[in-house]
């Protein structure tokens, strides 16, 4: 039997897509699925250095440890490294293949390796838990994007949207996402999350009930705001280091049960997203 | 009467002088006024369109026109200067009002275009992009005015009539070349208290406190739709072009029929439309798709362009995506807007919230950032000197700091215990007398002795709480009562002027040699503030002491960095720097906005 598949894509970057994915990994991890994250290419100066000396981005490594397996070269294929001037290092699967300029299309070059590394990760696991890259709706990148619809057309793996409300704006960033995402991929979008909630969530429901009605992705949870002590993987954002005084693993993994323990109060359709994971091909 | 006649006769003799800047008051109204008349030949006109009847001290009604600009304008005067010609009028003759005025209303007198700008997201740029229109149409001429009918902030001043508005209204006024911020440029401002209320200030003056469901239910469709439809309608009889700004998104569908904030005001104002995407995080294009398409089509239709802002990098790669984003939207992107490092006050809780640090100078200066903290663009002069501002939540920062600002708090008492709790307030004793301590308004009440709550009007309970002990005064919470006004004053040791603004529950019985000598007429002889010069410990009400550069220098040559003095550079005014950050903006927009596009949708003839 093939493995389960699902891949968490957000409205945004910095909108939670790597802790619930997380979240996610370590829930089925309780449950007792042997399960591996994968995230296609990640933009990231945090890396970390498997046992056979593969540098994938330090999301993957977090998750896989969330997962209880250890990190490997496959879970983060394409990893690429600012390194100033407009250039970045590509790493595939792992080892370093080119120095290529931001604009640069390099996704024909690296698309059979990705796919390769998800087509191994599916043999040797029950379940892979994928992640998305940035929004897949930026019009302008699209054709050449590897982490979302890149996949999605790929390999036909079913998606979650996840919405961060923090900001404002959650709806239209997902009813957007969902307009903007080819209507030849649309059947894959299932479910959506919103992310980073406080308050009282009954307020949300005329407006969820719109979502559910205009996309027929279904509403999967709200996640209630709080930090998680992860190492931010984001180019984009600052890590403060609040990891603490005791071991990096250990505290990170205590942080994230109670982020799960949390989120799962909170109602979290954990069980619908293992339902839409069942989908994929 | 007498009197205004002389003078009106005086105007009439001289002509059309243009703005008079030689006169100390100028501009009294706004930047580009004429100045011709400077008593009104039409006085007392009556019109409800440009005054409004006051009450005098004793009682009687009064007609005033202060906030009438209709005989500022230019082409006004022409006319009335031309037809007193033709028709050898002298100051007095009845026929200004019953002639003249009406032919001049006719002509000349037309209600203001309103512009709203609104965002896909809380801090996607909508007041940096208010406060850059309001110039771009301020330099072309125009009499213009902000408006945010209802804004969430703790950053508030006062306006020269004592009312409460949000920190970035003032600012927005400023960028619109107007002299006075008024109460009607956010006639709703909202402070939230720490817990689930919010002090509702409406026009200036505090109406009670809110929960969000109360807000919503009870204040919002009664009075809160009457004050937006008065105050646009106030500012659109005397403006140009009023440009109003949302607040959040304006395409929150689960409480899009309740709140007044976006599509509603726009639609009381009659207000076309920009929406303002920030970029930076991503899903740019989803954000605005998603925008304009949940948003109902009655009031789709006000949304005539899209501006894409804060892009980092190349903006023409941007292009294409922009293209395809109108076609779905069909709605032209008027502006893709690189990110502008432009240093103006920082009023987005958001923006504070990911930023520690402002500026990059020598010195230290650690502001303790307090959970209810307010009115932090106290601070932001300190960025026009050799500074680092650290905003601190840990006694290490605080025993680091070449100098410590206790800011402004929303709650005092429960802003102390935060800082006994975790060890700032021992962090504090120990730097004492070692580096300068300055207290504004709640950090200055903490610096004193006891603060006395009876009735647990700021604490959680009655009673009377030790404070810092920094100064001996005593602060009393006796009523529910606000001091809000404006300060003019002098450095006691006669060092220069200082302005600022007092917001503040509670007041003090100060047992300290006083910093400031109050100017304001009326209140000569009162003094400001406290100061122990040997030990370094300075304390005021006033909010913005240290935009002019007196107290700042002050301050800054205490400080002592690796033992060394911080002779400050030459003191620059910090209103000279924003009105220079504020062009740089307009200059910004400019280049990278559609302007032909911008201008149809203002409505500005070509």
């Amino acid at each position: 039997m093939t493995a389960r598949s699902v891949l968490f894509l957000g409205t945004s970057s910095d909108c939670g897509k790597t802790t619930i994915d997380a979240l996610f990994c370590r829930w089925l991890k309780r449950k007792g699925v042997k399960v591996a994250p994968f995230k296609a290419s990640n933009l990231s100066l945090n890396s970390w250095v498997t046992e056979d000396g593969r540098e994938i981005g330090m999301g993957q490594a977090f998750q896989a440890w969330a997962a209880g397996t250890d990190p490997t070269g496959d879970m983060n294929p394409v990893l690429m490294k600012p390194a100033g001037n407009g250039r970045m290092q590509i790493m595939l699967r792992g080892r370093p293949l080119m120095d290529v300029s931001y604009n640069d299309d390099y996704k024909e070059k690296v698309m059979p390796d990705v796919c390769a590394s998800y087509d191994h990760l599916r043999e040797e696991y029950e379940a892979v838990v994928c992640e998305g890259s940035g929004s897949p709706a930026e019009i302008n990148l699209m054709a050449r994007d590897i982490a979302n619809v890149g996949m999605m057309r790929a390999r036909h793996i079913p998606c979650v949207l996840v919405g961060d409300i923090e900001r404002g704006g959650v709806f239209a960033a997902i009813y957007g996402t969902w307009l903007i995402i080819p209507d030849d991929l649309k059947p894959l979008m299932k479910g959506f999350i919103i992310n980073r909630f406080r308050g009282d969530g009954s307020i949300l429901g005329p407006g969820i009930e719109q979502i559910e009605k205009l996309t027929g992705m279904k509403f999967l949870g709200t996640v209630p705001f709080e930090p998680l002590k992860f190492p931010e993987e984001d180019s984009l954002s600052t890590a403060d280091g609040g990891i603490g005084k005791g071991d990096v693993h250990q505290e990170f993994l205590r942080n994230l049960d109670s982020l799960l323990d949390n989120a799962e109060k909170s109602g979290v359709d954990f069980e619908g997203i293992w339902d839409i994971a069942g989908t994929s091909d | 009467m007498d009197s205004i006649r002389v003078q009106v006769a005086k105007e009439l003799q001289k002509g059309d002088i243009g703005s008079n800047t030689e006169c100390p008051y100028h501009p009294c109204h706004f930047s580009g006024q004429n100045c011709s008349f400077c008593y009104c030949p039409f006085y007392p006109c009556m019109d409800p369109d440009l005054g409004y009847n006051v009450k005098s001290r004793k009682g009687k009604d009064v007609w005033s026109c202060e906030d009438c600009l209709f005989i500022h304008r230019n082409d006004v005067v022409a006319f009335v200067m031309q037809r007193a010609k033709e028709l050898g009028l002298e100051a007095g003759d009845p026929r200004f009002i019953s002639e003249v005025l009406p032919e001049a209303k006719r002509r000349f007198f037309h209600l203001g275009k309103a512009i709203m700008v609104v965002g896909a997201t809380s801090d996607a740029g909508k007041s940096v992009t208010v406060a850059a229109l309001c110039r771009i149409l301020h330099r072309m001429g125009y009499i213009v005015a902000p408006f945010k009918s209802q804004n969430m902030s703790l950053n508030s001043r006062v306006t020269p009539k004592g009312a409460e508005i949000a920190m970035i209204q003032v600012l927005q006024s400023q960028a619109a070349g107007m002299r006075n911020p008024n109460e009607h440029m956010n006639p709703i401002l909202m402070k939230p208290k720490g817990n689930t209320m919010s002090q509702v200030i409406v026009e200036g003056k505090p109406v009670g406190d809110f929960s969000a469901q109360d807000y919503y239910n009870e204040f919002v469709p009664k009075e809160g739709v009457e004050a937006v439809r008065r105050n646009i309608d106030f500012l659109k009889k005397r403006c140009d072009f009023v440009v109003m700004e949302g607040a959040g998104s304006p395409a929150e569908i689960n409480i899009y029929d309740k709140e007044i904030a976006n599509m509603k005001a726009a639609e009381i104002a009659d207000a076309d439309c920009i929406l303002v995407v920030n970029v930076k995080w991503g899903g740019s294009f989803a954000y605005a798709l998603g925008t304009v398409k949940l948003i109902p089509e009655k009031d789709r239709k006000r949304i005539k362009g899209i501006i894409l802002n804060n892009i980092e990098g190349n903006i023409d790669y941007f292009m294409p995506g922009a293209k395809e984003l109108e076609r779905l939207c069909g709605i032209p992107v008027i502006g893709v807007i690189p990110h502008l490092d432009v240093d103006l006050p920082s009023e987005d809780s958001e923006a504070f919230r990911r930023a520690n640090v402002r500026g990059n100078g020598k010195l230290r200066i650690a502001v303790v950032r307090f959970p209810r903290i307010s009115n932090f663009t106290d601070l932001d002069p300190l960025s026009a000197e050799d500074c680092t501002v650290i905003f601190a939540d840990k006694p290490e920062q605080i025993l680091r700091a070449d100098a410590v600002v206790l800011p402004g708090t929303k709650n005092t008492i429960d802003d102390l215990q935060w800082m006994r709790d975790n060890g700032i307030a021992d962090a504090l004793a120990h730097v004492k007398g070692k580096v300068p301590i300055l207290g504004i308004c709640g950090g200055y009440q903490m610096m004193g002795k006891v603060l006395h709550d009876p009735n647990g009007i700021e604490g959680k309970a009655p009673g009377d709480y030790p404070g810092l002990g920094l100064f001996d005064n005593e602060s009393y919470w006796k009523d529910y009562s606000k001091v809000v006004r404006r300060d003019r004053a002098e450095m006691i040791d006669g060092g220069g002027e200082v302005e600022g603004y007092e917001i503040h529950m509670g007041l003090s019985d100060v047992k300290e040699k006083p910093l400031f000598k109050i100017t304001d007429r009326g209140r000569e002889g009162e003094t400001e503030g406290s100061v122990r010069e040997d030990e370094m410990l300075f304390g005021t009400y006033m909010h913005g002491a240290l935009d002019r550069p007196a107290f700042r220098r002050k301050f800054i040559s205490m400080i002592r960095h690796d033992g060394e003095s911080a002779a400050p550079e030459p003191p620059v005014d910090y209103g000279d720097v924003v009105e220079e950050a504020l062009d740089e903006l307009a200059d910004g927009f400019e280049a990278h906005l559609d302007m032909d596009k911008f201008k149809e949708i203002a409505g500005v003839p070509r």
